[in-house]
Formats: structure tokens, sequence, C-alpha cells
């Protein structure tokens, strides 16, 4: 099936690449920061301290300050919970309709499917940020609101991968075999189907993560997700630009890198984990 | 018994399925199939690849829909098109039952060998324990009853494949060259094992096979296939030891044995 390789077909505890544990070990910090910000935040994301305006690095801020005089440092920490509880609720709703519409598809073929494929090529063909942007005008900015948006826009890419997944699954045996056993088609997608993909499924999702997180980030930055006074790391970079003027980078640097480490480090992971999950057995 | 459906465990009528062809055109996968099988008793399906064996097997499981014919269980006729209820469906499924070609597919990855089994129990509503006596009967131990297909060998995969179908009693088993993936020794245990359930249940079996040792080995009559035409069918010691049509005798003549020259097959 696969080309034959000399290297050690690996187990779960198998050496992983230096890079992917290096972005696997950040990644587990950044969850680490997130979960425990209450108690590894030197400052509350919200304190403010007019006299201790955009200080650079001190003993007192690691980080620096922004305009307002709240510690960078606190602020990164407690926005690594939006950054990464956001993305997770979006996907985990585009997950259930892409999935659903995705089954859908590849199971009833037909009339069925050119609908669903016709429907996702069109929102495909349509920016996917005009989209969202569209949504927020007509329901308001806010997280919720843009978390809702974006699992809409990305409900497409979700179920184009699982039509064409299922559609390789639904033509094994084993899904014959329970068609010839009885089994309802309904069954077979909920229990049987859906679970046989479920892999594959989570590997593609953990690749979107990256993306999805860029796009919220995107967002906030523009002024329709995240509003003041939170601490997420896209609406952090938009307030952190005007500083920048006044000769203060870290402002706007330091939710920029956290941004763009967190993004990099789950492609590294993701592309990883979608290789072993998509075709190891 | 003036209706000959009543006496035999299938009778299958005339089927008939053709498919459209890229490019048009239409093929004739299967053209006026009929047989009948006594309950208890064996039927092989031989032809080459492309006879249409396979679409007559899926034809009876209901795999496929065939254009026309009829086939009947213990004289009962079955719905062409999957019935919608689910008594319905579950009854037709105690029918017939089929034993894929390829056990490394028919088998689901995610599912040990016992839960491939209570979950053919449950849909029809018969007790777990039950698994335990069938892969009892087709000789699983305790270690394969707790492992998945790929922790499993090709063999022990096709008698699980087996048991699985066993699961529903049914009254008909179809095996599509359910032999053909598995080596030769294996073949041989799995013939065995067969024969073994075919005598102690009943069930009536149809054995659908290129390869004519094996359908020599375990069946009682034989049908053979050709371009989707039956064209010589007939007690299966018969037919093979005095073909009649030539198609048949090339065939024979194909098996390779002791002094067997392959260029004569191929010229004549």
């Amino acid at each position: 099936m696969t080309a034959p390789t000399l290297a050690p077909v690996g187990g779960p505890r198998s050496r992983q690449p230096l890079g992917v544990r290096v972005a696997g070990g950040f990644l587990v910090l950044v969850v680490l920061a997130a979960v425990l910000a209450p108690f590894v935040a030197p400052y509350a994301p919200d304190a403010i301290d007019l006299s201790a305006s955009l200080v650079g690095t001190s003993g007192d801020h690691l980080l620096g300050t922004d305009s307002s005089g709240q510690d960078l440092l606190s602020r990164v920490l407690y926005g690594a919970r939006t950054s990464l509880i956001a993305p997770v609720l979006l996907l985990g709703l585009a997950a259930l309709l892409g999935v659903t519409l995705g089954t859908l598809a590849a199971w009833r073929g037909g009339w069925v499917d050119t609908l669903v494929s016709r429907i996702t090529d069109v929102m495909y063909a349509f920016p996917g940020l005009l989209f969202t942007v569209l949504i927020i005008a007509v329901f308001g900015a806010g997280m919720t609101t843009s978390v809702l948006a974006l699992g809409l826009a990305y409900t497409p890419t979700v179920a184009k991968y699982t039509r064409s997944v299922a559609l390789a699954e639904c033509r094994k045996p084993y899904i014959d075999a329970y068609r010839v056993q009885g089994m309802g088609g309904a069954r077979i997608c909920a229990l049987h189907l859906v679970p046989n993909l479920g892999r594959s499924v989570v590997g593609y999702l953990v690749v979107l993560f990256g993306e999805a997180l860029m796009s919220l980030a995107t967002l906030s930055y523009l002024g329709f997700g995240a509003q003041p006074p939170s601490s997420d790391w896209g609406l952090m970079v938009q307030e952190g630009q005007a500083a920048v003027v006044q000769g203060a980078l870290l402002p706007a640097l330091v939710p920029g890198v956290a941004i763009a480490l967190v993004v990099v480090s789950f492609n590294v992971v993701g592309v990883r984990a979608a290789d072993r999950l998509g075709s190891g057995r | 018994m003036t209706d000959a459906g009543q006496e035999h465990a299938l009778a299958v009528d005339g089927l008939h399925k053709e498919y459209p062809m890229p490019g048009g055109g239409r093929l004739t996968a299967a053209d006026a199939v009929s047989f009948t099988v006594p309950a208890g008793g064996s039927l092989g399906i031989v032809g080459e690849s492309g006879s249409g064996k396979t679409t007559v097997a899926r034809m009876l499981v209901g795999l496929v829909r065939p254009d026309a014919g009829a086939v009947r269980v213990a004289g009962r006729l079955r719905e062409t098109r999957t019935p919608r209820g689910a008594s319905a469906r579950l009854a037709r499924a105690r029918e017939i039952q089929m034993v894929f070609q390829d056990p490394y597919v028919s088998l689901d990855p995610r599912l040990t060998s016992r839960q491939c089994l209570t979950t053919a129990l449950r849909l029809h509503g018969r007790d777990d324990s039950l698994a335990d006596g069938l892969l009892d009967r087709v000789g699983l131990g305790a270690r394969e009853s707790g492992a998945r297909p790929h922790g499993m060998s090709g063999g022990q995969r096709q008698r699980l494949a087996i048991a699985r179908a066993l699961a529903v009693d049914p009254k008909v088993l179809v095996l599509d060259e359910a032999v053909a993936a598995l080596d030769v020794s294996i073949q041989a245990q799995i013939l065995r094992l067969l024969g073994e359930i075919r005598r102690d249940t009943g069930v009536a079996l149809v054995f659908v096979s290129h390869d004519l040792a094996v359908v020599r080995h375990i069946t009682d009559e034989v049908l053979v296939m050709r371009r989707g035409i039956v064209v010589e069918q007939g007690p299966t010691d018969g037919v093979l030891a005095a073909p009649d049509h030539p198609y048949t005798r090339r065939l024979l003549a194909s098996v390779p044995r002791p002094g067997w020259d392959p260029a004569a097959v191929v010229g004549a």
C-alpha cells in the first residue's frame, strides 16, 4: 500500500522529528499558560496603571506595558485562553455541520450530493472573510458572532474534505456487510461510517486550527471580534499599533509574536498529526 | 409440492442486469440466470473475471438491484429494493447473508471480533452471549475475540466474516470468492469449516469462485457463466468430468497440472 521504507515504522511512542517536538512542547506550555493564567500572571489582565504607560522590559513588567499601563505578559497569558478556546468552538461547529453534510452527500449521492457540493462550491467562491464580515454586519460585532460566523465559513471546507474521505470509506465492503446485515443507512453512518472517518477528520481539524486562530485574530484586529477590554491577541495587536508610532514596539510585537508562534506550532504539529492519523491504522 | 419454490432454500428465476458502458452501449452482466439450491445444498458459480458471477452474488443479497427476475428464499419472494421498515429489512437479512472476497476490507477496522459479532446479534435482537459460541464454531479463541482485524491473519479474519454472517442465522450463505485472498493451506481449512457448518446448520451455500478445484471440493451443483450467460449447469462431478460446453472445457484446460501446456489453452 504505502511506499516501502527502511525507517522504523513509528509506534505511538516513536521519536518525533525535533521540530515537531519543539512545536508540541511549546503548545503544551501555551495550554498550561491559558489554564494557569490566574496563578502565573503577575497582574490582572485589565489592571490599568497610567503611571507605568509604555514602559519597556523591566523587573516589574517582564514584557513591558501598553499605553494604558497594562502588563503585557499578563495580558498575553490571559489572551491564550480566548486564542485557544475560540478556535476549538469554531471548529467544533464547523465539524458538526461539515461532517454531517459531507457524510450525507457521500452516502446518499445523487441530487443530495449535487446540492451539497454546489452549495459548498458557491461558499468556496465567496471569500471567507467577506462572508464572515457580512454576517457580523447583520448580527453585530463580538466574539460569539465571530465564532459562529467563522464556524459557518469553515463548514464547506470540512464538508468537502469529509465527503471525499467518506466516499472512499463507503466503497469498502465492510459498509456493504452492514447493509447485508439489514442495518439502516442512518445507523451505519452514525455508528460505523463516521467513527471510521474520525481519525482523518481530526487530523484535518488540527491543521485547520492554526488557520482558524489566525482568522479570529484578524477579525479582532479589524474590530469585529473581541471587544475591549478583552486581552485577545488580535485586539492587542490593533491596540498596540498606535504605540508603534511613539517608538514602543512591544505592545504590538508581543501579541503578534504569540500569534505567529502558536500558528506555526499548530501547523507543524498538525501536518504531522494529519499524516499519522490519516493514513495510519 | 406443485410450487417448485417450496422445496428449495433458494430459487432464482431469470435474473437480468445490464450496466450502461462509458461511451454508449450496454454491458449485460447477467442474462436469464436461473437456478435452485435445496436446503443444505451447495451450488458453485464459476467463470472467468467479468463473467457476471459477482453481479449475481450481489443481486442475491440485494446490494445490486436486478433489472428483471425473481429471487425466492424458502418460497418467499424477495423485494428487489431494500424495504423501508427496520423489521422488514432485518427479516430480509435473515434470508441471505454474504461473505466477501477480501477479509482485509470487509471487517470494520474499529471493532474487535466479539464486538463485530455482538453488533450483528444486537441488531437482530439476539443475545450477546451467542458471540462466544459463534467464535468457537469458526475456531477463533479468546485471543482473537478481543483482537481487531489488523491484529489477525487473513484466515482468522475470514473465519470472523463467516461467523458474522452466521450471527444472523441465515437460510442461505453467499460466498463471493471467499477463499481467493487466502493461502492454499488456509483455503483448505476454511473450506472444511464451511462443509461442517453446512452439515450442522443446514444452511444452503452459493459459492462464487473462479477456482475449479475449490468448487469441485465444496459444491454439489455447478453453474458455468460466461459474459453474463449461463453456458452450462448440472451436478458438479458430471460437469467437471464431462463438460458439454466448449467454454467449460477451456476453463478446465486452463487449470495448471502436470504436463500442462499453456500455449495449447491460449491457442484453442
